[in-house]
């Protein structure tokens, strides 16, 4: 490469002048975050899908969980109320923390 | 008496606060002052305190006892609905930095023909969500103080609307917030004192085993209006002094206006539209009935956790987080608060069917919440318990219905009536007036449909609101939000199908009556399952095939980037957006 080259080659521009006159790297850039960000939610839908999105139909289906009973309430009342609001702030909890991270990352990556 | 003087002193309570609060942010605008010293906890107070509402205070005991422990997925599904919330929004309308729906729509899609659409669709939620709230304050006065129906409607829609117009209790966090703690305390004490008063649940048999619920005691019923009911067994009861011999099965209609007095033991007739349960039926959380299928659980989890987003009144209290982490862990905490309040409602839907079972023969179960305290507790001790129930479904009414018309009128005065009159920009004062006129005026028409709802079940009447939100504004938020392409053509024709298709179906569903056991009736009685996925394909079908394609890259960074880099056009247009806010606060 010539010296001419080197003068104008997009190495030299910041990753935050990129985004800032959204050229195409910036979009890459940015178009990453984006994607990672909902990979992530959507991992966590699918935590929550497997666990309360089927409990309808298992609780449906397993008709013999009716006639357990724990201090006199059948079993199947004790799931939903009592597992499941801890299951939500959970998954809830685990998302932010993680979407945060990225959000981080993405913020070192702009200002290094 | 100590009812009405508990929910008297609610609402001056709320109203004062709300005036007082008001004086103090009169100059600078309260939202973003608050955004600035208001911790993640009070904040998630506060959007449970706006969120938690008639349906959630009354419905879903109410129902619990009609239908059985299917009405505890509605809970599940309010809950969960901020999970939906959290993992594809919060943060990313937060950056985005649009105050209300309308105002997203056009933004993101660039397209200012999208606003007269949106501002519609506001309407119609809006509405839906009202008319629940106000009937449950119709029944609260009735079941308090023994006044009409239609005086407790009357009531409420005039507080609140005069309340909206002359400026109170709006966009104030401190105030929501206190609502919402009014709330937990107002259904967790009782339930937790009558709990233990009974040492646990009693007619256990009637709850989870084989038999119908009978009464508990000699019960001494007088209904308002002539009553169908059906006898699932013999009784032998007496109406005014003459005794009558019922055989089991049979179909009667009694008397309005006299007494009706069923000796103990005998198992309770049921009004129209409500099923005889045994124990066993009624504990199934699925297929226990025709009202609790599979298909019909389904429809409404997806109802619930798809449609919260698209609330209108719930949006604009995520500017009260600085940014778009905070509006996450914001969110967080909200999960918390609303599983923490409904951990309550299911007791008094128990308590409900062992003690107070003669509401299934009135029809009334949606006030078990207000008659069980005393019921199950005679003296004073239930009086009181009863007063705080009451008061705490003031607050409910109070806080929903307030953040309700304040989206309402916004969105007239603002959207509406400017496009009517095609009038030039007006000042800031002429707006005021606007508001407050739009406020009055927003109210009439939920009110008059509230006094001609008085026999749907609120929780119904909510979840056909979530079921418009869930058809409309959420696939424009999620699409909007995570894919480029999405056009405004796209945009509208998927809202309005939607919109359509599920307005369509709730009146059809009204119109046929209840209930035929098919997969066909519970679609049209919760539609959801079928709207969502139908107003997604047209939103993505419709936008791939517009010729004007765009990247839409600059809103993709307003509504992603994080904050604090100097990207963000967004943070410093915030500020300089009067309008919008004037027409939140004015």
């Amino acid at each position: 490469m010539s010296a001419d080259g080197d003068r104008t080659a997009p190495a030299l521009r910041s990753p935050r002048q990129e985004l800032a006159d959204s050229t195409a790297h910036g979009e890459v850039y940015l178009r990453r975050l984006r994607h990672a960000q909902l990979q992530l939610s959507l991992l966590a839908l699918v935590a929550f899908g497997a666990v309360f999105g089927v409990l309808p139909l298992a609780l449906y289906l397993l008709r013999g969980l009716d006639h357990v009973h724990l201090l006199g309430v059948p079993l199947p009342i004790w799931i939903m109320l009592v597992p499941m609001s801890p299951l939500f702030i959970a998954i809830g909890w685990l998302y932010a923390r993680r979407a945060d991270t990225l959000d981080a990352a993405f913020r070192d990556l702009v200002e290094k | 008496m100590i009812a009405l003087a508990a929910i008297s002193a609610v609402t001056v309570g709320t109203l004062g606060l709300g005036a007082w609060g008001v004086r103090f942010v009169r100059t600078t605008s309260d939202l973003l002052v608050a955004s600035r010293s208001v911790t993640a906890w009070w904040n998630a107070a506060a959007i449970s305190g706006e969120y938690l509402s008639a349906a959630s205070f009354l419905g879903i005991a109410g129902l619990e006892m009609q239908l059985g422990a299917s009405a505890l997925w509605q809970s599940l599904g309010f809950t969960a609905g901020y999970l939906a919330l959290l993992l594809f929004v919060a943060a990313p309308l937060r950056r985005f930095g649009s105050y209300t729906i309308p105002d997203f729509a056009e933004a993101r899609l660039r397209s200012p023909r999208l606003r007269p659409l949106a501002s519609a669709i506001v309407m119609l939620i809006s509405g839906f969500y009202l008319l629940p709230q106000l009937k449950g304050a119709g029944l609260t006065l009735q079941v308090v103080t023994g006044s009409p129906y239609w005086v407790g409607v009357v009531v409420v829609a005039a507080i609140v609307a005069i309340n909206v117009a002359i400026g109170g209790m709006r966009g104030i966090t401190y105030v929501q917030a206190f609502q919402f703690w009014i709330k937990v305390f107002a259904i967790s004490v009782p339930a937790c004192v009558l709990l233990i008063h009974f040492g646990g649940l009693p007619e256990r048999a009637a709850l989870f085993g084989r038999e119908l619920p009978r009464a508990p005691h000699a019960l001494t019923v007088t209904l308002s209006g002539r009553q169908q009911v059906t006898f699932p067994a013999a009784a032998h009861i007496t109406i005014a002094g003459r005794p009558v011999s019922v055989p089991a099965g049979a179909q009667r209609t009694l008397p309005g206006g006299v007494p009706i007095r069923l000796p103990r033991g005998t198992v309770v007739p049921v009004a129209k539209g409500t099923a005889a349960q045994t124990g066993e039926q009624w504990s199934r959380p699925v297929g226990g009935t025709s009202q609790s299928s599979p298909v019909l659980v389904y429809s409404l989890l997806v109802a619930t956790f798809l449609g919260t987003m698209g609330l209108p009144h719930i949006l604009v209290r995520f500017y009260t987080n600085p940014d778009g982490h905070a509006a996450r862990h914001t969110t967080v905490r909200v999960l918390s608060l609303l599983g923490l309040f409904y951990a309550f409602p299911a007791v008094y839907g128990a308590l409900g069917r062992a003690l107070t079972p003669q509401l299934y023969m009135t029809g009334q179960t949606d006030s078990v919440v207000l008659s069980l305290p005393k019921a199950a507790w005679p003296g004073t001790v239930g009086t009181l318990l009863g007063a705080l129930t009451a008061a705490g479904a003031f607050a409910a009414f109070l806080s929903t219905s307030s953040g309700l018309l304040v989206s309402l009128a916004g969105t007239i005065s603002h959207d509406i009536w400017p496009r009517v009159r095609r009038e030039p920009p007006s000042g800031v004062s002429v707006r005021r007036w606007r508001f407050r006129a739009a406020a009055l005026c927003a109210m009439v028409i939920p009110g008059l449909l509230a006094l001609l709802a008085q026999s749907i079940d609120i929780s119904i009447l909510v979840g056909w609101a979530f079921a418009i939100a869930a058809s409309t504004f959420c696939p424009m938020f999620l699409l909007g939000v995570w894919w480029t392409r999405l056009t405004a053509r796209g945009a509208a024709a998927g809202m309005i199908i939607g919109a359509g298709l599920a307005t369509a179906a709730i009146f059809t569903g009204l119109a046929l009556g209840d209930s035929q056991a098919s997969v066909a009736a519970a679609l049209l009685a919760q539609p959801a399952l079928i709207t969502v996925p139908v107003a997604f394909l047209v939103m993505i079908v419709v936008s791939l095939r517009d010729p004007a394609r765009a990247e839409a890259s600059a809103e993709m960074l307003a509504l992603h980037a994080p904050e604090g880099l100097g990207l963000r056009l967004a943070e410093e247009d915030l500020d300089g957006r009067p309008e919008i806010a004037a027409t939140q606060r004015t």
